[in-house]
């Protein structure tokens, strides 16, 4: 190979020839122009509808559910009756929970996916849903009446993040000690799960299980509400945080020196996920693997660079009505723990994911 | 706001990037210390040093992508810290050694990454930021390229489209991290003739280089580090000797000159006649 003082600046390769596709903007004058991904945005219509079928289905299905035809009037000016009943009481919360719950998750499972640039990180993995659970033990059973247990798992999940917090040396600005602080967090509130139950009689046992398995039974308007608000507040946020946080997927350097500030944008981004997480966590308890899965998903249905937070979002209620409904029409009956069905499905996922991590050779 | 001019740097007042009293250590690790140098406007300027010399380190210091914990760098005599992170951005760009390609992401939107310090909330992509991806994509050779996934292009290419990023930034100053590493020898001379063809177009230009004869061929401005400290620097023609490049990177040799650019050329001495 000759060094020439001049060469062409193209290589050989470089000439196949693609169509050039712009992608679209919205514009209104020169003070607003936001760009879109018209897959993006088909993907999410149809998740969209989804989410509204699932709901029309979870109201109206099985020998308690409201016929169709009803729907619009039950809705519109509620009568006293059995109606009205499923509606504001058994089905009703439990589903605007599980849409809530479900967005909160996938959001929350997409910023940590992104900022840890791991498929593997979620809320759970550095110890949100192990620290709830021992929250709910510790005031549920260990020291009953201080606390109601949906609380006692809010503080469990705050002290475990506080520890990974103070463990890691350096706050949430270092993903990887974020993670190994995180396992040994979780384990140490998996341990003291473990000796409250060798400390209470079988039957409130049986009780916390359910609990810290994730279950969506029994929630009234006041769980649908707190989620709510977490996911208005906090989602657009995410939003927000999502351009710089698009940068930090490049790389640190790269993302300074854009203006992008990493340290900063990772630290409120892991904020903002465990605001979310721990909003979903107070109102069902510790659901696992929704958050891990929605935006894995997500992605490879976009197909398309960045968080996804909006589609993650979506995906992550269509998994948790899609379970629910499963729960509600299942032959165990309606107080089933959803977390267990979840669990269960994700964890045949999460072997997937790492099969083909070890295949790709990146673990 | 949109007066970025569309060629940044030609006529543009010239770009005063320094740094005085540099202290710079990775946690306890001092790499860098009591270091001045000031970037000369409209050069190429080419660092170079035997490894750990700290000329990476430097760059990112420069870049402030590495916080000095001694001294300060500062850009119009102001410092770095006294500026808005964005708005720096919009007068100095960087491509550090490896960046990371984000899954799934095509040419096109990673160039578009590119304009973010030049965004805002609601303007998230306007007329002018189509505009200088564009011109981006095309000064590198890439706009062929521009649908292409970013995983599945050669290391040439990546590293073009790469730079495209870091020019649709549309800044003055440009810093490059050892451009050429990973690049089989074609590619990298490439690479090369597009920073000289960026330097002619009327950029500031700091490039870490590993390849001394490349860096001598290329460079309008050369400097040389060892051990942290700057031990030489000028024109390549007036400071490369076969004494500095023994005392610098240990190794006997005789320059002579390229026949090619006629800059100084270091050939190593037969192992015979040592």
């Amino acid at each position: 190979m000759s060094a020439e003082g001049s060469r062409p600046g193209i290589a050989p390769d470089a000439a196949l020839s693609s169509t050039a596709t712009r992608r679209p903007v919205v514009r209104v004058g020169s003070w607003l122009s936001l760009p879109y991904r018209r897959r993006s945005v088909v993907v999410g219509g149809i998740l969209a509808v989804g989410v509204l079928l699932l709901a029309l289905l979870t109201l109206t299905l099985g020998t308690l559910g409201i016929p169709l035809t009803e729907l619009p009037a039950a809705i519109a000016s509620p009568k006293p009756g059995r109606t009205e009943f499923v509606l504001n009481v058994l089905r009703g919360p439990r589903l605007v929970t599980a849409i809530g719950t479900g967005a909160a998750l996938g959001v929350a499972g997409a910023l940590f996916q992104t900022v840890t640039r791991n498929p593997l990180g979620s809320p759970d993995v550095i110890g949100l849903g192990a620290g709830a659970s021992a929250g709910a033990a510790c005031f549920g059973l260990l020291l009953p009446g201080i606390l109601p247990v949906p609380a006692g798992a809010l503080v469990g999940a705050l002290v475990a993040m506080g520890l990974v917090w103070l463990g890691t040396g350096r706050g949430f600005s270092s993903p990887g000690r974020m993670i190994l602080v995180g396992i040994a967090v979780s384990a140490m509130a998996v341990a003291f799960v473990q000796y409250v139950m060798t400390r209470v009689n079988q039957q409130e046992a049986t009780t916390l299980a359910a609990y810290i398995s994730g279950t969506l039974a029994d929630r009234d308007w006041g769980d649908a509400t707190e989620i709510w608000v977490a996911v208005i507040v906090l989602v657009p946020f995410a939003l927000l945080l999502g351009r710089r946080l698009d940068l930090v997927e490049m790389g640190d350097d790269v993302a300074d020196s854009l203006g992008g500030r990493s340290s900063l944008t990772r630290t409120l981004v892991v904020l903002v996920a465990i605001g979310l997480g721990t909003a979903a966590v107070a109102a069902t308890g510790p659901i696992s693997f929704v958050a891990l899965t929605a935006p894995q998903v997500a992605r490879r249905l976009a197909k398309a660079p960045g968080a996804g937070i909006l589609l993650s979002a979506l995906f992550g209620a269509v998994i948790l009505m899609a379970a629910d409904l499963l729960v509600q029409q299942s032959p165990f009956g309606a107080q089933l723990p959803v977390g267990l069905l979840t669990a269960m499905v994700g964890g045949v996922y999460l072997g997937y994911l790492l099969l083909r991590e070890w295949k790709k050779g990146t673990i | 706001m949109s007066a970025a001019p569309s060629a940044p740097a030609i006529g543009a007042a010239p770009s005063s990037l320094t740094a005085t009293g540099l202290r710079l250590a990775y946690d306890d690790r001092v790499i860098v210390d009591g270091l001045d140098f000031a970037v000369p406007a409209g050069e190429l300027t080419v660092i170079i040093g035997p490894n750990a010399c700290g000329k990476s380190t430097l760059l990112k210091a420069l870049a402030r992508t590495l916080e000095p914990s001694a001294g300060q760098v500062s850009l119009d005599g102001k410092p770095l810290s006294s500026y808005r992170s964005k708005d720096i951005a919009k007068r100095l760009g960087m491509l550090p050694q490896s960046p990371i390609a984000p899954e799934a992401i095509t040419v096109r939107d990673l160039v578009g990454r590119g304009r973010f310090p030049h965004q805002g909330v609601f303007r998230q992509w306007s007329v002018s930021d189509e505009a200088a991806c564009d011109r981006a994509m095309e000064s590198t050779g890439v706009a062929e390229l521009a649908d292409r996934q970013v995983a599945e292009l050669s290391g040439g290419q990546r590293q073009r489209a790469w730079i495209a990023m870091a020019l649709a930034q549309e800044t003055e100053l440009l810093l490059l991290d050892e451009p050429t590493t990973f690049l089989d020898i074609a590619h990298q001379y490439e690479v090369l003739e597009l920073a000289a063809r960026l330097h002619r177009e009327g950029r500031t230009l700091v490039v870490v280089l590993h390849d001394l004869n490349q860096a001598a061929r290329y460079a309008t401005h050369l400097v040389v580090m060892k051990e942290g400290a700057i031990v030489a620097q000028g024109a390549p023609g007036e400071i490369v000797t076969a004494q500095l490049v023994d005392e610098v990177f240990g190794l006997p040799c005789q320059i002579i000159d390229d026949p090619q650019s006629h800059t100084p050329m270091v050939v190593p001495l037969a192992a015979v006649a040592r």
